[in-house]
């Protein structure tokens, strides 16, 4: 039997709105605003046709041979779950800052 | 507002609950100045007399509580690390709104093809030189050293929020958070 790959953390309908953002012209100018030129958005199609073969799939309880999803989702920088980019500049915290709570003099 | 929203449960989740009481201060302040996060006693200060529009009031504690969320989750060495403080004002600067188009219009800086990074860089700088003692050389040194790696970490957002609409948008993706770490 093969491996059934896992829920997208996102539902269909997310990523279909998340394209059709991607894809509106807002968006498009707020990209080229912030990174001078404009948004790849084939992703979020790609995802949401996953999605939906997913939802294919779990409806026909099949067991689908083939690999895991490699990135949970849209493989972005940045998104939850994958490790900040500022790691170079600073190591993260074990716990808390110790003093978080402490009342003020 | 979502950006404030968004960021307190990241907050939260990292251990440091925000109190209101404990975590904000309202005081008057000298210049210009419109707040600032004190390390040494987890404290954002909000500088009530030079703070006059609700909207400035967002894109302050949004910019703060990003240096409070640095301070939670990373060894930040704030007072004698420039290269820490130039990466969590970078990132400030960038996730905070402080770099709309509008923004800069209303500072007479015009441009377009990229200019939100232009933007970030220069007021990562200016921030830099407001609150410790280097020459701008060292601050323009610092920020562009880590320029790269701290625009391109977008913790907790997942994406440059241009809008409370994006915001909304981050704070979904980051409720269910979970369900991507259950698939890594």
């Amino acid at each position: 039997a093969g491996r059934v790959r896992p829920q997208p953390p996102r539902s269909c309908e997310d990523y279909w709105e998340e394209w059709k953002h991607c894809r509106g012209l807002r968006h498009a100018f707020h990209h080229y605003y912030a990174h001078g030129e404009l948004p790849d958005c084939g992703r979020w199609r790609e995802d949401y046709e996953a999605c939906r073969a997913w939802e294919r799939d779990r409806a026909a309880a099949a067991q689908v041979p083939g690999p895991l999803l490699a990135c949970p989702g849209p493989c972005r920088p940045g998104l939850p779950g994958q490790k900040p980019r500022s790691l170079g500049v600073w190591k993260l915290r074990k716990s808390p800052p110790p003093d978080w709570y402490l009342p003020l003099d | 507002d979502p950006y404030a929203r968004l960021l307190l449960e990241a907050l939260k989740q990292s251990g440091c609950t925000v109190f209101n009481d404990r975590h904000f201060s309202c005081e008057n302040c000298d210049g210009c100045v419109s707040g600032g996060f004190d390390a040494a006693t987890s404290q954002i200060v909000l500088c009530q007399n030079n703070i006059r529009q609700q909207s400035h009031m967002n894109r302050v504690v949004t910019h703060e509580l990003i240096h409070a969320f640095d301070h939670c989750r990373a060894h930040v060495d704030w007072f004698k690390n420039v290269k820490h403080l130039a990466c969590s004002e970078i990132r400030a600067a960038n996730l905070s709104g402080d770099c709309t188009l509008l923004n800069e219009i209303a500072r007479f800086k015009f441009g377009l093809k990229g200019h939100h990074q232009t933007c970030v860089r220069d007021r990562a700088i200016r921030s830099i030189l407001a609150v410790r003692k280097v020459s701008k050389e060292m601050a323009e040194k610092a920020v562009d050293e880590v320029f790269d790696a701290c625009f391109n970490d977008l913790e907790p957002f997942g994406r440059i929020p241009h809008s409370k609409a994006d915001a909304k948008r981050a704070y979904r993706d980051f409720q269910n958070r979970d369900r991507y770490n259950a698939n890594l």
